[in-house]
């Protein structure tokens, strides 16, 4: 192996030394993203406002980035704890299921962007999209937080070089890249008997890169209501595998492949009525997420680049429960999704003039689910082009682009974006971007054929709506006299589309950055449930979708940092929000909504003044932190509350819509705090404590424990210069 | 001029809709009476109906489910009237929106019958929302019933204000209790 190197490097040495300083420029980036992110560097390099690398400072999309450095000093192993603390990022609960009868919501929790729904935010993992949303929602939990080098968040329609998913934006979680050597341990301990272990190692041997990480966490789970049986969250175990490798097949070629496994397992025990007796059931859920993904980046010149990349990710989740007593399977669903993407992207810079990037690549996804009808395959084909100017001594920067995607059951779908950023002087960057955004609709929407055995109602997607209820009829199950006509030869679904525009300032000077923006999204074919005009000879309903609804989003955020003394840094954010649908105040105008008191049960007209909005959505939400450092004696602190506004939680009063106090989940702060010390120059002990107030909401917000303490033990090794070549 | 001619224009129609009462309601001096109650509904698609008659204000038994002594029936969301595939009775039923308490007049025409037993004329799901979360039913609000009753000559006024399940133990509730208001007008005018 040595040898086999040391030949090739003979080879190629005339070239050798220009591959190192890229290599070195791109250790000294990565360095400076560890090094500060929080106040906005202008050095900081983020790639997924443009799909390839730009400084943080002349980005002219909202971006929010978190760090390596604080996420570890945030201490937490989940990801959806570091977002959450993030200004305009609220982690929401299904609007489908908040925890049945004090069961977790079985669909998860997920990231609301500018008052959108989860599933309108792209969730990406280096920069290849994530497969297998339940009821919308990526699970997050599949992520483990200890390699990743940098989270960066686009707000904003980004449909105009992500496509489908990136209505409300764009989350790119970025993992460690093959560094110098070092070897890592973490040992994690915290409340509910929950374990982590860590192992990565990074090394770079002449042309070859690696980077390996393994993770396992497993936790007891934890109860918010003894009363009911079963825990709140069933015990679990995770395993989280990524193995990277770059080679430098030539100066001109380098090839990336990552690969990706995670796996998981968790109990499932709860209480049931079989033959109209208790009776408890038992059985397990196993998800599997398995990605591979290989790279060629080719430079092509000095100013130009080709990447040549294909991606596979596959996410399978199986559950099942027996009836403890007898054995008895008592039930049992499947999910299996995957998707193909090859893609070819080109870049080409004019250094101070211009940059260009374009590309063009399908995404073909397959899924067989236990609730859908079948086996189902869809493919797109996408192409997308954007351009940046630099003008007026490059104070002024002007981005346009548009992506056009064309998926097998609907027409070609065109999505542009405008951005411009004015840097007048040192301190002031005014931004304004507008965008298209779209998401086509999904394997639910199209194909889900769900029938709800515990209460009797049935959901069909709009693909599968004519057939089923064919069968239905058949099988004497419908409503006698239904006329099922209007729905055999039912047009599909169009995608939803959103136009979103922010305004953005910011001012750095010296120890102060201050950020303020406004935004506004419409949201147009919002995909809806409703209710077929029969039901089932059980009387209960049968659901469908269609594109009905008309939504807008529009708010103020505003995020402050200052560096109080050397060691102290103070930092916060605030978030309005308004999220309305336009139909409902339509209706209020024409007096066609009423409501019901609570008290006395008689109904009156809705005013404007009584809607609060759509549900899940706070008026208000903030955060503050404040971080303790002290490099020289290796000790940091980092104390952040986070408060989530009262939020509309489901109708009570007979109108479908949130517009009563009793209406509203109360708000609620979050207070973490975490403290490092290191110790010697390997290792660093952190302590820490979440939710310090113990705040709990068993029934509608079940995914958040109580106080919760950890303790994390982290050895490194680092070994810069064993292998470093002339 | 005009003002004047509006008044006796006024007056004329208030003469002539006195005249017209007169000649058909039946000169007893009974007031409209109002009244919330609870009707114990079966949750079922199969076990009987709750029948209920607005003149004595009460459940009626099953047995007299081939009568005109009720006026409407409930099982869990089926909404009966008493006519044509429904019963023998001449019952009708107008659901209109607006505030129970400000519609005092019902109207004369435009009630829908029970032609057969899948076309009702209230339609399932027209009437209250079923929220999946909290498995409730919630009557919708701004939702008023208007009938001619089964006897075809009385008007009453009826609104929904609360559905819930009676207390119960295991998978599914078996009882539903409706809490509804009404308005009956004994002296079979159509104004409360």
């Amino acid at each position: 192996m040595k040898f086999c190197i040391v030949k090739q490097m003979k080879k190629t040495h005339y070239f050798f030394s220009i591959v190192l300083a890229l290599f070195q420029l791109q250790a000294i980036a990565q360095q400076r993203v560890f090094k500060d992110t929080l106040d906005g560097s202008s050095e900081t390099v983020v790639v997924t406002a443009n799909r390839s690398e730009r400084k943080m400072g002349n980005v002219a999309v909202p971006v929010i980035l978190i760090g390596k450095k604080t996420i570890s000093q945030t201490g937490s192993l989940r990801i959806q704890d570091i977002l959450q603390e993030q200004t305009g990022i609220v982690i929401v609960n299904s609007a489908l299921g908040t925890s049945l009868n004090g069961y977790p919501n079985p669909f998860g929790q997920g990231v609301q962007m500018l008052g959108l729904d989860p599933a309108y935010t792209a969730i990406l993992l280096d920069g290849e999209p994530l497969v297998g949303r339940n009821a919308g929602i990526l699970k997050l939990g599949r992520l483990a937080t200890g390699n990743i080098k940098q989270v960066e968040i686009v707000k904003g329609p980004s449909s105009s070089l992500y496509g489908s998913e990136a209505m409300a934006g764009v989350i790119n979680i970025l993992t460690d890249m093959p560094a110098k050597e070092n070897i890592g341990f973490q040992l994690h301990h915290a409340t509910n008997n929950t374990w982590g272990g860590t192992l990565s190692y990074a090394n770079r041997i002449h042309k070859t890169g690696i980077q390996f990480f393994l993770n396992r966490l497993s936790t007891d789970g934890y109860d918010l209501d003894p009363t009911i049986y079963g825990k709140t969250v069933d015990p679990y175990r995770d395993w989280n595998g990524q193995l990277k490798i770059t080679q430098e097949l030539s100066n001109k070629l380098q090839l990336l492949v990552s690969l990706r496994n995670y796996d998981a397992k968790q109990d499932n025990n709860y209480q049931i009525f079989y033959q109209n007796l208790p009776a408890i059931a038992s059985g397990y859920t196993t998800e599997t997420d398995r990605s591979a993904f290989a790279q060629f980046k080719w430079l092509l010149s000095s100013n130009s680049k080709l990447y040549v990349r294909g991606f596979y990710d596959r996410y399978t989740n199986e559950s099942f429960v027996n009836l403890d007593k007898t054995g008895l399977r008592f039930d049992e669903t499947s999910f299996d999704q995957s998707v193909f993407k090859p893609e070819i992207q080109y870049e080409k810079n004019r250094p101070g003039k211009s940059q260009y990037v374009a590309g063009f690549g399908s995404n073909i996804e397959m899924i067989d689910a236990s609730r859908y009808a079948g086996k189902q395959n869809l493919a797109t084909v996408y192409g997308f082009t954007q351009k940046e100017w630099y003008l007026l001594s490059q104070k002024l920067t002007l981005i346009a682009g548009a992506r056009i995607d064309k998926r097998t059951d609907f027409d070609l779908h065109l999505s542009p974006r405008l951005a411009m950023a004015y840097k007048p002087n040192a301190h002031w960057k005014f931004t304004a971007s507008a965008g298209w955004g779209f998401k086509a609709p999904d394997f639910r929407h199209m194909y889900l054929n769900f029938y709800n055995a515990q209460i009797g109602y049935s959901l069909l997607g709009s693909a599968t709506l004519g057939q089923e209820l064919g069968k239905l009829q058949q099988q004497g199950l419908l409503q006698a006299g239904a006329d099922i006509s209007p729905y055999t030869n039912a047009t599909g679904l169009k995608p939803e589309t959103s136009f979103g525009m922010h305004l953005g300032a910011k001012y750095t000077s010296g120890k102060l950055v201050a950020e303020w923006g406004l935004f506004r999204n419409n949201i147009s074919n919002l995909i809806d449930v409703y209710a077929l005009p029969f039901t089932r000879t059980n009387s209960l309903p049968i659901y469908s979708y269609r594109n009905v609804g008309n939504v807008f989003t529009q708010g103020a955020e505003m995020d402050l940092s200052y560096q109080l003394t050397k060691q102290i840094r103070l930092s916060g954010g605030y978030q309005f929000l308004l999220a309305k649908d336009k139909q409902v105040l339509e209706n209020i105008d024409n007096d066609l909504l009423y409501k019901r008191d609570p008290i006395t049960l008689q109904s009156s007209l809705l005013t404007r003044q009584d809607y609060v909005g759509l549900a899940n959505r706070s008026k208000h939400s903030l955060n503050a932190k404040v971080l303790y450092e002290e490099p020289t004696a290796g000790f940091d602190a980092y104390f952040r509350a986070v408060y989530r506004g009262a939020f509309g939680f489901m109708d009570k009063n007979g109108n479908n819509i949130i517009d009563n106090e009793s209406e509203l989940t109360p708000g609620y702060w979050m207070l973490n705090l975490a403290a490092s010390k290191t110790i010697g120059s390997h290792l660093r002990v952190q302590i820490g404590a979440e939710n310090l107030l113990d705040y709990t909401n068993p029934v509608q917000l079940s995914n958040i424990p109580g106080r919760t303490y950890f303790i994390n033990l982290n050895l490194n090794i680092h070994q810069p210069t064993k292998h470093k070549l002339p | 001029m005009k003002n004047r001619f509006n008044f006796i224009l006024i007056l004329a129609i208030a003469l002539v809709f006195t005249a017209c009462q007169k000649d058909e309601a039946t000169p007893v001096a009974v007031p409209a009476f109002s009244r919330t109650q609870t009707l114990t509904v079966n949750f079922s698609a199969t076990k009987p109906f709750a029948f209920f008659g607005f003149k004595d204000s009460a459940l009626v038994a099953n047995t007299d489910s081939t009568t005109a002594k009720w006026d409407f029936g409930l099982r869990l969301t089926t909404f009966l009237v008493n006519s044509n595939a429904s019963g023998p009775g001449k019952a009708g039923v107008i659901l209109q929106d607006g505030i129970f308490a400000n519609l005092n007049t019902a109207p004369t025409s435009g009630y829908a019958y029970d032609t057969t037993s899948t076309k009702l004329a209230i339609k399932d799901g027209s009437w209250y929302d079923y929220n999946s979360v909290s498995r409730s039913l919630v009557p919708k609000a701004g939702k008023v019933f208007f009938f001619r009753t089964a006897d075809g000559a009385h008007y009453a006024k009826m609104q929904l204000l609360a559905v819930d399940y009676a207390p119960f133990t295991g998978p599914t509730p078996s009882q539903l209790l409706y809490k509804f208001q009404y308005t009956y007008q004994p002296n079979g005018s159509n104004s409360f």
